[in-house]
């Protein structure tokens, strides 16, 4: 059985891969554009509009968390729930199930960030920041929870939104306002107390403060930023995604 | 050997889930070659991809005992981005095939007859193209059983010819449960045949004797 599940992910692996990066002219350089301009953008903004600097932590690298950070959240939930749509041709073959097309593209993109994450910082490091970690282990841990978490998010909107679409377009609005509120460009401890108390609900901002709290040794963040609660929200959403997959198995091979 | 036994089938709707199947009980030994038969939505293709394991019934078991293929049709099967080449290539590896894969891939190749197209994206084959490879791939494996649904309907003659001597190559070793429209086709590739009528199975033992009471049915 499980040489089986490994043959169809490797096969899935590659099948990802190849229309990912083949795509297009040049469809890999976009992947890496994509979030850089991004970032370069918000840098921007914050040397013209801000015109501040960030207690304890340097322009370049938050930017660059947050967005790295919440891209990995978004792109591996919005991937993952159009997952089994874009591969409903393959599970003609019996081997293939829908929650492996799901689990697949979640590698995938976690693989893309990560390398992503690496040119970037190493863009960085050539123009001078200094990009060395104040503690590694929690922003490896972090970023694992994050993908938990996208990997959840996909598991469950991927069940949700093919039984019921409306379900699938709404979560895929919900993104840019979470955007907003996940403290992708503020610092958490910059917000008004008394609006704080609500953004702490979201599990993103703990992820992304977390971060930089390991990236930057004095960093100012909020006392209350807790890996534990990322964990209970991940391990949570992971488990109704999979009870998702379970329950509705049959119905979602159904043409 | 394949066993269905007391097989329930339905696909929920918007509307209502109306059954497609009720109570299905059949064996199709390994060797045989049978021709499913049955008007539009009668429940033929739902019938074969539950016997492929595509799909999953509502209510009853099916059981394999030989390695069977995937329901072989025209829709599907095949993302529509990748070229002939990458979509036989996934099945070879999801078939756990990584060690004859280059010979598979040049015999789908040779035996399609595809040529340069072979490297283009199935989304520009046409249906007869699409065919030839959906055939070809399933003849670079070696299983007990075939499952073909309307898929001989579209190549030219001389595939036809082709594909039923790759198939009486294979007599003896394969199986075959197939759907058509085309009676020619059916009496040249099968020896017994289903009839698929509201619901339930009647087995008879030559392809014939199903048409006559299909027929019969119709005018009725």
């Amino acid at each position: 059985m499980l040489s089986i599940a490994t043959s169809v992910w490797k096969a899935l692996l590659l099948r990802e891969a190849s229309t990912r990066l083949m795509t297009g002219r040049a469809g890999w350089l976009w992947l890496v554009l994509e979030p850089a301009a991004h970032i370069v953008f918000l840098m921007m903004m914050f040397a013209v509009v801000h015109k501040r600097h960030i207690a304890g932590a340097n322009v370049e690298l938050f930017v660059l968390t947050g967005v790295l950070g919440f891209f990995l959240v978004r792109n591996v939930a919005r991937r993952g729930a159009e997952a089994i749509n874009a591969n409903s041709a393959l599970f003609a073959y019996r081997q293939v199930k829908p929650i492996d097309a799901v689990l697949v593209r979640g590698v995938l993109e976690a693989f893309l960030m990560a390398v992503i994450g690496v040119l970037l910082l190493a863009a960085c490091a050539v123009v001078g920041t200094p990009i060395a970690p104040h503690d590694p282990l929690r922003i490896a841990v972090a970023a694992w929870l994050l993908w938990g978490l996208g990997m959840g998010l996909g598991l469950t909107l991927s069940v949700t939104g093919t039984l019921v679409p409306e379900i699938g377009k709404v979560a895929a609005l919900a993104f840019t306002p979470l955007y907003f509120v996940s403290a992708v460009m503020f610092p958490i401890g910059t917000v008004a107390p008394s609006l704080r108390a609500y953004l702490l609900a979201n599990p993103i901002v703990h992820g992304l403060e977390a971060i930089r709290g390991g990236f930057f040794a004095n960093y100012h963040s909020d006392d209350r930023i807790s890996l534990t609660y990322l964990f209970f929200n991940t391990v949570v959403i992971v488990f109704a995604g999979l009870v998702l997959h379970a329950r509705y198995a049959r119905r979602l091979i159904a043409q | 050997m394949i066993t269905l036994t007391d097989v329930h089938k339905r696909y929920r709707g918007h509307h209502a889930s109306r059954w497609i199947l009720q109570g299905v009980t059949l064996e199709i030994p390994t060797h045989e070659s049978v021709a499913l038969i049955g008007c539009n939505g009668a429940g033929k293709s739902t019938l074969l991809r539950l016997i492929g394991g595509t799909d999953e019934p509502n209510r009853g078991t099916v059981r394999r005992t030989c390695r069977v293929s995937w329901p072989l049709g025209l829709s599907g099967n095949f993302q529509g981005s990748l070229s002939g080449r990458q979509n036989t290539k996934f099945v070879c590896r999801i078939h756990g095939t990584n060690d004859a894969m280059q010979d598979r891939l040049e015999f789908v190749k040779a035996f399609s007859e595809l040529g340069e197209a072979y490297e283009d994206a199935v989304n520009t084959y046409s249906s007869g193209m699409r065919a030839r490879l959906a055939f070809a791939m399933s003849m670079a494996f070696d299983f007990d059983m075939y499952l073909v649904d309307e898929l001989t309907a579209v190549g030219d003659a001389a595939f036809k010819r082709k594909s039923q001597k790759a198939f009486e190559d294979k007599a003896g070793r394969a199986g075959l449960v197939m759907v058509s429209h085309s009676e020619a086709t059916l009496r040249t590739f099968c020896r017994s045949a289903i009839w698929l009528h509201e619901g339930t199975v009647r087995c008879f033992g030559t392809v014939d004797e199903a048409l006559a009471c299909y027929k019969e049915s119709i005018d009725a």
